[in-house]
């Protein structure tokens, strides 16, 4: 009992928001020479985050303090259910289709959060998020489905398991749905060709723009719990997991490339966005399911 | 640059995370916002030294009063200094913020800016350089480190004395005070 307290639920909790707050610092140095400048430390994340915690933030009410929580323990349940390296907290129940439905909590959580703040920024930013997540959950049932017509399970550990000594779904007929996953990775992260839900430079950065201090604190250690989360999705169910250093190395090198894609596209509009993630992922991954029901 | 000094870090995380965090408001009141974007980009990167540029007055602790300051900016300038998260820290840019600069006997303009919000720092000149702007950086790390940079605790104490003058120049103010001003007059 003290062993699965301890490994299974703290380890990949912490190590979760350490990874998250580390790959958000290397987003910005590399975002940084790509733009030939220097960068600010790869810890900068760290900094803010202290200094977030020691700033006086206003509150707008009941929800606004508690929607926040609700994001963050959606998130950490979340990760719960997820492998990390072997640890798994929750292996025995659910699996993919109980993570189905955790995922919306931390937006859901989000919107009551910042609708409580009752700016007309926040109010677009929060109606812009969740029509991106209409937009992505689409594609994204379309290819558990695959998995699971695949693997004929619902389990984490045995996808992952069917995937030991490079049979990785990516090379299997799942190769369509993988290529789908990968194309609607940038709007699940918030990167730049989708990142209309936290535009600065139109709605000041959109549902978080009444947070201050702590509440600040507290969305970036959900953004980066997030980040966590759907990177460590792609690599478990498509990479085969492996131990603590691989997963980790399969994590960076998917991040990489989400930062190329984020420094070189400029931002869609959310109509935009949504014809293209109802389009070409979409379709990728349905002729993912016709394949996976010929070959199988 | 004591970034890296663990031991400080573990001394008062609070004081260097302050110094080496500044999210910014560049307040665009008037030419002085021309200097700022060669600063935060690939120049003079600013970023190096964890200054960046936010959207919202709620995420910033450092508040740059660019250029010269007319009786309509002044308002919004107070309420984005109030509506900013303590502890927090205001720079004037250039000339006019100081002293009216070449506004001084403008109708329109306001002369001492320190005279409506505290002021922790100045920058003077018309322009300064972009570099003038990272020696003020580094000027404001050593008053923060002093203990000198106690703006905020300045505008909460003698929130009478700002109130009043805010008054004096603008009329009735449409904003609730921020603080208590010590009279039960209204």
């Amino acid at each position: 009992m003290v062993r699965i307290i301890l490994l299974d639920v703290i380890v990949p909790v912490l190590s979760a928001f350490i990874i998250g707050l580390l790959f958000l610092g290397i987003f910005r140095k590399v975002v940084a020479r790509i733009h030939w400048r220097y960068g600010p430390p790869v810890l900068q994340p760290f900094i803010d985050l202290i200094k977030f915690f020691g700033q006086k933030g206003f509150s707008h009410g009941f929800i606004f303090d508690t929607g926040i929580f609700l994001s963050i323990a959606g998130s950490i349940v979340t990760i719960l259910f997820i492998p990390f390296a072997g640890l798994c907290a929750l292996k025995g129940s659910g699996g993919l289709l109980v993570l189905l439905y955790l995922l919306i909590i931390a937006p859901l959580g989000m919107a009551l959060s910042a609708g409580e703040s009752a700016n007309p920024n926040a109010s677009i930013g929060i109606s812009r998020k969740l029509i991106l997540s209409i937009g992505y959950e689409v594609p994204f049932v379309l290819i558990i489905l695959s998995l699971m017509f695949y693997y004929k399970t619902i389990s984490f550990v045995e996808i992952i398991d069917a995937q030991k000594n490079f049979h990785w779904a990516l090379f299997s007929p799942l190769f369509l749905s993988g290529i789908s996953y990968f194309l609607i990775l940038p709007a699940m992260l918030g990167l730049r060709p989708f990142d209309v839900a936290s535009a600065p430079q139109e709605i000041s950065s959109g549902g978080i723009v009444e947070y201050g201090g702590q509440y600040l604190a507290l969305f970036h250690i959900e953004h980066a719990l997030h980040l966590y989360i759907y990177l460590s999705l792609f690599v478990n169910l498509f990479l085969g997991g492996g131990n603590i250093f691989v997963f980790l190395i399969k994590m960076f090198v998917v991040f990489i490339i989400g930062i190329f894609i984020h420094s070189v596209f400029p931002r869609l509009r959310i109509d935009q966005a949504i014809k293209y993630l109802w389009r070409y992922p979409t379709l990728l991954a349905l002729l993912g399911i016709i394949l996976i029901l010929i070959f199988k | 640059m004591d970034r890296n000094k663990i031991s400080k870090w573990l001394k008062e995380p609070g004081k260097m995370s302050q110094k080496y965090s500044l999210s910014v408001v560049y307040f665009c009141t008037g030419c002085g916002i021309i200097e700022i974007p060669p600063v935060i980009t690939a120049r003079w990167d600013a970023e190096r030294f964890g200054v960046i540029p936010v959207a919202s007055a709620r995420h910033a602790n450092l508040f740059m009063v660019t250029g010269y300051v007319s009786l309509k900016t002044l308002k919004a300038i107070i309420r984005t200094y109030e509506q900013m998260p303590e502890p927090k820290y205001v720079v004037g840019f250039g000339s006019c913020p100081i002293n009216g600069g070449m506004y001084w006997d403008s109708y329109n303009t306001i002369k001492h800016l320190d005279k409506y919000i505290p002021v922790d720092g100045w920058i003077a000149g018309c322009m300064p350089r972009p570099e003038a702007i990272i020696i003020g950086v580094t000027h404001l790390w050593t008053l923060i480190d002093k203990g000198m940079a106690k703006g905020y605790v300045k505008y909460r104490k003698k929130y009478k004395y700002f109130r009043q003058n805010q008054e004096k120049l603008l009329g009735k103010l449409p904003w609730q005070p921020a603080f208590s001003t010590g009279d039960n007059n209204e």
